[in-house]
């Protein structure tokens, strides 16, 4: 199977890429093969990643927590102080308010605009016609001085101001060794409406046989970006059943899952 | 991992395959974060082009532009998005298709408004995604497309109207059908040579109606015609099969241009305004075309055809029309009589009327798009196009540096490189009326040189004093009439600072800022009497404004090295040199081998390396040639060397040759910016935030080195510091990694106020201030860790950066600053303790680590040299600095301790009761000391409770870090009893940590519970998040 994968990627590199031929299937078949092999990603129930977000200066460490069944949970810490950014328990979606420090359920849209990507654990391109996606290999194209398979992810119709809209991402997959390095989609509401978020991974390395980036840039197409740098991945991790659920009592301090 | 190992290996072996072949790169794996700014404005925007809506969604609309692409909006007009950047930015007509609107679109490039400066388009275009992706789906040659018509119950039948080429023959003219969605295409009515589609509708209750019209038109570099024997207007009732003109009741003889319009309420009312030799106005048809009935020949309905032949019709009720015209204008009689629209830009050209309410409307002028509330009596302008049409750009050395320029019929500008809180409208100062062109600042005085039209004013305006002198050229006994081109050569001496150029046919020169003039020239143009008769241009109808002027001086440049060496390049194709001072003229042309006969010269630049080298850009389009010429000499015009290569894609107008490295130059085209690191052997497209727009002039600004675009229609682009270009050669391409040379960075000091626009107005970012840390990766770095960081000049470690990995050039910034303090837990937020110390000025090393390979790179920092703060109180305000910053730091570790004392002092109470005594005395001492520390009580708003050391600690610490002067008497007083509490309250810890704590320990021994256990600092340091 080394081997195959090798000739196959020599046959590629080789031939500047005449890659065409290949399907987006394919191509998403080599992503998972090469970072792990599509068995290993189905038997992931999930992933507990910790690492610090950047902004406006800021070093914020965040704890992600992410189950194959939907659930998630995100939280930042300031100061000493845990704030949930956003946490998914299947139904409701919430976080904290900054101001008052409480859980506040998020609006209706969002809610359920969540709810209708919940099953993209661990990547929205995982098996990804049984989710009811489509896929579409536009071309080759050249990001971030590497040249990358487009592919066109076609997912449910998200709602934007109570309107269906087109819920439409672009991968970009590097042309040598089928990972994405960027990621990009419309913003349909706000004020960046009609432009572009621009998402980067690099820095893939290794945890227990699956390959994860771990230096992940977010931001607007060509404007500025924040980075995720990952300290750690664990995998299947134990966690604290009852922090997706929304705090019903007030003034309660979020658990970091870590059980500290 | 062996699989990743393995992929590694073939991209070795792949690169050592390659070892031996220079590298060439595209501009997609080079040029990596190098990036366009673009800054507009948009308050003066630019020409739309034609409008479009989607059928079903009234907040979705289109705007098709001059010279700056595609824009949407789907929030009804309140802002627009550039959806078009990558393709041809002149825009013909754009169609939605009606049975799929949400993702069909089609854009008919090339402008079809045929003035002087119209750009060209180079085909057909279609999104099947609602605008994101676009393919090019023919007509290829047409250069201008009018008219897109879709079968509503067809997505797959289209007819596109090719207006064709203004400046030339061609036959790829008429009405084309396509029945498979674009990939085929069969012409069903046929122009001519000089004659195309110019409109064409579909009635869309049944489809296989149509009206075409046909226009006979053509441009020279010095006259227009417009009008003859072949325009004509036709009907096809079987989707295109047959045509018959449909001419009864409209006006013999010569005809010009047709604006036709169906009222899309009632398919047999129909309304042409006809371009005529007599009977010329708008006409009526009741009667599907059969017959015409003549209604009106007002002023706005005749004017300019060329320029405003289009007829839009309420949806709703057929007699409600808008004509395009000079200011634009409405009937509500079914054009019985028209009423002028509201204040507004002149020169409409397009409108749109909202699908669910008439009063509401938009149009789309030379100055912009408008929207109407109150059908049409107040029109507001969108403040956020920036579809600006600048025809030229100089910058001034002031800090931050300005732009100037002037626009198509949008005045003459200066405005600033830079602003607090970004490039606003009302940073932008208008110095000339009319259409704009060359604008300069003396390099020494507060003075701005403009002009307008034609040279009809050329003005030095005062800065200071507000006050205008209008310095224009006018004859002298034994002057001919002056031929000033439209956008005549305005131009300085880079020797002498009061020196002025401004050439007609002659070179005219002024010693005293424009005071006095002088002519240093015989007439260096051709003089070719049959290119002067522009009183006769025009066609059926005279157009006499100016703009086809020709056999004039169009450009001038006096060498930097010596002010005797002055070059010369006409409309009609002379290059003319003296190297006197304008005592004798040579004229070059006939040296220069390739370039065909008075094509004309548009650039030339004269190098500031070799007194005998310039650069000639000439631009043939006006001759119906599009291709690009660029020629050097390094002997005075002797001989001549084409730098053009077949990676320049459009005509060109314009070269910049960098200060510092000769074989770095950088080529404006119709198309965007090419730039070549090699003299001219390979050219490479600059697509980073860099829409394929006319870029018509470029300035290069000597200390910060930006380039500064000058674009015809998406405003002014800059590319912020390029020096990092001058260093790519094929030894540094070959490299794994290499570090570009950087200036020392000055940490500037300006205040934060600014910005007062709101979400709808355009915005033009600023520059980064911070430290830009530039290298070349030869590869992406995608697999394993990269980490960058900076240390001090003794090796200390300062902060973490992100590396960026892309292939090519790289750029991370540094805002100069440390970590955010650690500071103290408390139940809400220090919003102080989210500010950073700036480091010293000083030495810093960069070292980035990729996988098992180092790199260091060293960046000089140096202090606000305009701040004028003295060096000692630098040193004063950084000393202070550093000790709140410790204090925060310190107290967050006091904090810290406390908390695991109480944490102690709980599980002590829960293991045994009989410790609760002694646990919970410690408790309460605790307590009463955490609560003068930090707030424990409140929230982050306007909930907050009394604020506590951790507060008044960080509020001082982040006035000080934030300022940069010496601190004052009441800081350094406040500070000494903050010091003062912090060691008061590290003392008591103390007390009650050997006291109370020491004795349940003690006690606690005796339960099997250990003595507490807690961080070092150092640990705490590292763990506390």
């Amino acid at each position: 199977m080394k081997l195959k994968l090798m000739q196959t990627t020599l046959a590629l590199v080789l031939t500047s890429v005449m890659s065409f031929a290949q399907s987006a299937d394919e191509i998403i078949a080599n992503f998972f093969e090469n970072t792990g092999g599509a068995e290993a990603w189905e038997a992931l129930e999930g992933t507990k990643t910790k690492g610090t977000f950047k902004q406006q200066g800021m070093e914020i460490p965040v704890t992600e927590i992410k189950l194959k069944d939907g659930r998630s949970y995100t939280i930042y810490n300031f100061q000493g102080k845990e704030i949930v950014g956003q946490a998914f328990d299947g139904e409701v979606l919430w976080g904290h308010n900054f101001m008052s420090m409480e859980a506040e359920k998020k609006d209706d849209e969002s809610t359920e605009n969540f709810k209708r990507e919940a099953r993209d654990f661990p990547y929205s391109l995982f098996k990804y016609k049984d989710k009811g996606y489509q896929v579409e290999l536009l071309g080759t194209e050249t990001v971030e001085g590497a040249e990358c398979f487009k592919l066109k992810l076609i997912k449910k119709p998200q709602l934007v101001d109570g309107q269906e809209v087109d819920n439409i991402s672009y991968f970009y997959m590097d042309t040598e060794n089928f990972v994405p390095i960027v990621v990009e989609q419309e913003i349909k509401s706000g004020e960046m409406k009609g432009k572009f978020i621009w998402v980067t991974f690099s820095d893939y390395q290794e945890v227990e046989g699956l390959y994860f980036p771990f230096a992940i840039t977010q931001g607007i197409k060509d404007m500025g970006a924040n980075a995720f740098t990952i300290q750690s991945i664990e995998l299947n991790p134990a966690v604290d059943e009852t922090i997706f659920s929304f705090p019903e009592t007030t003034g309660e301090e979020p658990k970091d899952g870590d059980g500290n | 991992m062996k699989k990743i190992a393995l992929l590694i290996l073939a991209g070795i072996g792949y690169t050592m395959a390659l070892a031996q072949e220079p590298v060439v790169l595209t501009g997609d794996e080079l040029f990596g974060s190098l990036k366009a700014r673009q800054i507009g404005p948009a308050l003066m925007s630019g020409r739309i082009t034609d409008l479009a809506g989607h059928p079903t969604n009234a907040r979705i609309i289109y705007a098709g532009t001059a010279g700056g692409g595609v824009w949407k909006s789907a929030d009804g007009g309140s802002t627009f998005t550039s959806i078009f950047d990558d393709y041809a930015q002149s825009i013909g007509t754009i169609a939605i298709d009606p049975g799929n609107p949400d993702q069909v679109i089609w854009v008919g490039t090339g402008e079809t408004w045929t003035r002087n400066s119209t750009s060209v388009g180079d085909g057909l275009y279609k999104s099947v995604d609602g605008g994101v992706n676009w393919q090019k789906v023919g007509f290829a040659k047409s250069e201008r497309i009018s008219s897109i018509q879709i079968n509503p119950t067809n997505s797959d039948e289209v007819y596109v109207g090719v207006l064709g080429p203004l400046w030339g023959t061609s036959d790829e003219r008429g009405v084309y059908k396509t029945t498979d969605g674009g990939q085929t295409w069969e012409r069903v009515l046929a122009g001519d040579n000089h004659v195309g589609c110019s409109d064409l509708i579909m009635d869309m209750h049944n489809p296989q109606v149509l009206y075409a019209a046909f226009w006979e038109f053509g441009r020279t570099a010095w006259g227009f015609n417009s009008g003859g024997d072949k325009s004509a207007l036709y009907k096809s009732t079987d989707g295109g099969k047959t045509w018959a003109k449909i001419h009864n009741g409209l006006p013999t003889g010569k005809l010009g241009r047709f604006a036709i319009a169906l009222a899309p309420s009632d398919s047999k009312i129909l309304y042409a305004a006809v371009e005529a030799e007599k009977d010329k106005g708008l006409y009526r048809s009741d009667d599907a075309g059969a017959s015409w009935e003549y209604l009106n020949k007002d002023f706005n309905l005749v004017v300019r055809p060329f320029y405003f032949s289009r007829i839009v019709v309420d949806p709703r009720n057929p007699d409600v029309l808008i004509k395009a015209g000079l200011f634009g204008s409405i009937s509500k009689d079914g054009g019985k009589t028209f009423k002028q629209l509201g204040s507004m830009h002149a020169d409409m050209h397009d409108a749109w009327f909202d699908i669910n309410d008439s009063d509401r409307f938009y149009a789309g002028t030379d100055g912009g798009v408008y929207r109407t509330w109150d059908g049409g009596s107040n029109m507001e302008m969108v403040n956020n196009l920036p579809v600006s049409q600048f025809y030229h750009v100089s910058v001034d050395n002031a800090e931050p540096y300005n732009v100037y320029g002037g626009l198509q019929d949008n005045g003459s500008w200066f405005g600033p490189s830079a602003s607090p809180g970004g490039i606003e409208a009302r940073d932008w100062t208008s110095v000339g009326y009319g259409d704009g062109f060359r604008v300069y600042r003396h390099p020494q005085k507060d003075f701005v040189y403009s002009e307008m039209q034609g040279a009809e004013g050329v003005w030095r305006y005062d800065i200071k004093r507000n006050q205008t002198r209008d310095i224009k050229i006018f004859p002298v006994e034994g002057d001919p009439k002056l031929r000033f081109n439209w956008n005549a050569p305005l131009t300085l001496s880079p020797n002498n600072p009061d020196r002025v150029y401004i050439g007609s046919q002659f070179v005219h020169r002024s010693d005293d800022m424009g005071n006095n003039w002088q002519r240093i020239s015989p007439d260096l143009t051709t003089n070719d009497p049959a290119k002067q008769k522009q009183v006769e241009s025009g066609g059926i109808s005279r157009d006499n404004s100016g703009a086809e002027n020709h056999c004039t001086i169009f450009t001038i440049a006096e060498s930097p090295l010596d002010e005797n060496i002055i070059w010369v390049g006409t409309d009609d194709g002379n290059v003319q040199l003296t190297q006197n001072g304008g005592q004798d003229w040579q004229n070059v042309t006939a040296n220069i081998s390739g370039l065909p006969k008075n094509t004309w010269c548009y650039h030339i630049e004269a190098s500031s390396f070799n007194k005998g080298t310039a650069y000639a850009v000439f631009d043939g389009h006006t001759a119906n040639d599009p291709t690009p010429y660029v020629y050097k000499t390094t002997d005075f015009g002797r001989t001549w060397k084409s730098i053009v290569t077949g990676d320049i894609y459009g005509f060109a107008r314009n070269i910049q040759e960098d200060y510092v490295n000769e074989d770095l130059l950088f080529l404006g085209t119709e198309f965007g910016l090419y730039i070549t690191m090699d003299g001219g052997t390979h050219w490479t497209k600059f697509t980073n935030n860099m829409p394929a727009a006319a870029v018509h002039y470029i300035a290069l600004q000597p200390r910060t080195n930006d380039l500064v675009l000058a674009t015809h229609g998406r405003g002014i682009i800059i590319i912020d510091d390029i020096s990092p270009l001058r260093e790519i050669n094929q030894e540094v391409l070959n490299k794994k990694v290499h570090f570009f040379a950087s200036k020392p960075f000055v940490m500037y000091e300006e205040s934060g106020f600014g910005g007062g626009s709101n979400g709808n107005q355009f915005i033009g970012p600023n520059p980064t201030r911070n430290a830009k840390i530039a290298y070349y990766l030869k590869r992406r770095h995608t697999f394993g860790k990269m980490t960058m960081e900076v240390r001090d000049a003794s090796g200390r470690k300062i902060i973490d950066l992100d590396p960026l990995k892309k292939r090519g050039v790289n750029i991370v910034t540094w805002d100069y600053r440390m970590p955010l303090p650690k500071m103290a837990r408390g139940k809400t937020f220090a919003f102080s303790g989210f500010t950073s110390p700036r480091v010293p000025a000083g030495t810093y090393t960069v070292v980035m680590k990729k996988g098992k390979e180092e790199y260091q790179h060293t960046i000089e920092l140096q202090y606000d040299p305009g701040a004028g703060i003295a060096l000692a109180d630098r040193k004063a305000q950084e000393e202070m600095v550093m000790k709140l910053y410790n204090m925060n730091q310190d107290l967050a570790y006091l904090v810290y301790q406390i908390d695991e004392t109480i944490a102690y002092a709980n599980k002590a109470q829960e293991s045994s009761p009989k410790l609760k005594k002694t646990s919970s005395s410690l408790l309460s001492s605790l307590q009463e000391l955490k609560e003068t520390l930090v707030i424990t009580t409140g929230d982050n708003y306007v909930g907050m409770a009394e604020k506590e050391l951790r507060e008044k600690i960080g509020d001082l610490y982040s006035v000080v870090t934030n300022n940069f002067y010496k601190p004052g008497n009441s800081q350094y007083a406040n500070f000494a009893i903050l010091d003062k509490a912090l060691e008061e309250a590290k003392t008591q810890y103390s007390f009650i940590k050997n006291k109370e704590l020491a004795r349940l320990e003690k006690t606690a021994s005796k339960y099997n519970l250990e003595s507490m256990q807690v961080d070092t600092f150092e640990e705490f340091l590292k763990n506390y998040k």
